[in-house]
């Protein structure tokens, strides 16, 4: 009988420490961990919140792409440091991620995308109240849609960081080939793999760079992250880290279906790529005069997808008093993930200047 | 569209299997169970993409058509026994984070078993639904917005499954089962989505185990 009531002690007391614990490391954490979903226009989306929302301070990421997901950016400095001065909103575009719905096909344009963001924005500040404060961050396809958002409506926002944004698609295609030619001659000279450089030069040479294709533009592409990585190789640009590229993988295998997400991204890049045009007819270059509110535009010194050339084109063009132009000497088109710790520092100085 | 002709390409499969049935009439041995406890199997089994998207399955199969054709070799006789079911699932699949799934189909199955229990399986089941489940939603309409009672989306959902299985000749379970399953959902975002999954499990049929129980007494 004793020999019960004692495992029965220890049963308890171990359930009692095992919930102590729990609550403790919650109370610790006091941070966000939802996912909720935004209704809009015949789709829903999710939205993906960590991190610390005491201050009712939220940063939205925009994912790249078109056609990636809002979780792929959850590793290095924006999980370990952003998150911890602030709830970052980790979104999946409509027809992207694990976003479902039921729309035509031209239910989906930049136009209803960006109107979903506003309509995410809506939903925070439902859900967490109205004095939220949220700033806006696109990265890559991202910044295109950020931009569009602004455009729209940027008092929603208290802030804008583009991230090697291509706020001018259109002309993407035409800049390719400069900036090729600008970093081929640049390496050669530097005596570093001259071979594949030549190379790289010789195939663009062959390409009619003059009248946009989609064919040419993906084989631009493409070839822009083969030359990152060649970059890399070199130690021109850092590498992913291994403990980034952890987190990275095991987000892709665990925290989404990969499936699905592989499928609803290229749907809707041949959508908007191939059906609406983005790259050949869209660009926001001349309307970026009339972003005010304070923005930060931060991007890879080799960056060979979106070419820097778009970083001074932004700082110059973007009609705001408060903007900032940071240029990371040794990354290409993710400094996030390559120069973690200086992205994190220029991110939360500029949220807590700014909020 | 794509799915279009593998759906196609399906029944013609059927169709020749069909076909192919209705000849092989010679040496035939028909092998006729009297009630609709003794044609109707029930399965249970995993159902999901490995580990981001687990569930279950639960159907049950009712023997519409069986030929048993024998033939008599040097050694043994061969026994091959090809069934036409009638099939009907039900099932959840869960992505840990955005949704739960709630889904039925009904369709036809074909089954090849040969001498040694070893077995085909090929399901077309045309009539499917597919109901998910997502956590707290808020509909946003103009300034207005309102949270979502049982947010969710409702899908046609068809689906086709080739699988391998084995028969358990006087065991409780009659039988086991691997199967590659293609689920369409549809209409799903601007189009469709395809989804492929692996299901392993058993079959049993209750009126054979009491049979069974009394057979090993």
């Amino acid at each position: 009988m004793r020999r019960i009531i004692n495992s029965g002690f220890v049963i308890s007391l171990f359930l009692l420490s095992f919930l102590f614990i729990l609550s403790c490391s919650q109370e610790e954490i006091g941070d966000l961990k939802d996912t909720l979903y935004v209704r809009h226009e015949g789709a829903d989306m999710p939205a993906h919140i960590y991190g610390n929302a005491t201050e009712k301070v939220f940063l939205v990421i925009l994912h790249g792409g078109p056609g990636g997901d809002g979780l792929t950016y959850r590793a290095g400095t924006i999980k370990s440091k952003i998150e911890k001065e602030c709830a970052v909103v980790y979104f999946d575009q409509r027809g992207s991620g694990m976003s479902q719905g039921r729309y035509s096909e031209d239910g989906i344009s930049v136009d209803i995308m960006a109107e979903d963001v506003l309509a995410l924005a809506k939903v925070i500040r439902h859900k967490y109240g109205d004095d939220s404060q949220i700033f806006l961050m696109g990265h890559s396809w991202g910044g295109t849609l950020g931009t569009a958002v602004m455009l729209k409506d940027q008092n929603a926002f208290s802030g804008w960081i583009e991230v090697d944004g291509a706020h001018d698609p259109k002309g993407i295609y035409f800049e390719y080939p400069n900036n090729f030619k600008r970093v081929a001659d640049q390496q050669i000279e530097a005596n570093r793999s001259i071979s594949y450089w030549e190379e790289v030069k010789n195939n663009i040479s062959k390409l009619d760079t003059t009248t946009y294709t989609d064919d040419d533009f993906y084989e631009m592409n493409r070839e822009a992250y083969k030359a990152e990585e060649q970059l890399a190789d070199d130690k021109v640009v850092f590498k992913v880290g291994n403990g980034i590229q952890s987190e990275l993988l095991v987000t892709f295998f665990f925290k989404n279906n990969p499936l699905t997400v592989g499928w609803n991204g290229s749907d809707t890049q041949v959508i908007l790529v191939r059906d609406q045009d983005i790259f050949e007819k869209l660009s926001y270059t001349d309307r970026l005069n009339e972003i005010t509110i304070p923005s930060l535009i931060l991007w890879g010194k080799y960056d060979m997808v979106v070419p820097p050339k778009f970083a001074q084109d932004a700082f110059d063009n973007i009609g705001s008093s408060s903007k900032e132009l940071v240029i990371f000497e040794n990354s290409g088109h993710s400094p996030m993930f390559l120069e973690p710790d200086l992205f994190a520092q220029v991110v939360i100085d500029f949220i807590n200047e700014n909020k | 569209m794509k799915k279009s002709w593998f759906f196609s390409l399906l029944c013609l499969v059927c169709s020749g299997l069909c076909g192919q049935n209705s000849v092989d009439s010679e040496n035939e041995v028909q092998d006729k169970p009297n009630s609709f406890m003794d044609k109707t199997e029930f399965r249970a089994g995993y159902y999901g993409n490995f580990y981001w998207n687990p569930g279950l399955t639960f159907g049950a199969e009712y023997l519409w058509k069986e030929r048993v054709r024998t033939k008599e070799k040097k050694k043994r006789t061969k026994i091959i026994t090809k069934q036409w079911l009638l099939n009907g699932t039900i099932g959840l699949s869960w992505d840990p984070r955005t949704e739960l799934g709630v889904f039925t189909n009904y369709g036809i199955l074909w089954r090849r078993t040969n001498t040694k229990g070893k077995q085909i399986n090929i399901q077309f089941n045309p009539l499917g639904y597919y109901r998910s489940f997502l956590p707290e939603t808020y509909e946003v309409s103009g300034d207005r917005v309102d949270k979502v009672f049982l947010p969710g989306r409702n899908y046609f959902a068809p689906s086709i499954s080739f699988g391998l299985g084995k028969l358990r000749k006087g065991k409780k379970l009659t039988g086991r089962y691997l199967n590659a399953t293609y689920m369409l959902r549809t209409p799903y975002n601007a189009s469709f989505l395809p989804s492929i999954a692996l299901e392993y499990g058993y079959r049993f049929n209750i009126k054979k185990k009491r049979k069974h129980a009394k057979d090993n007494q």
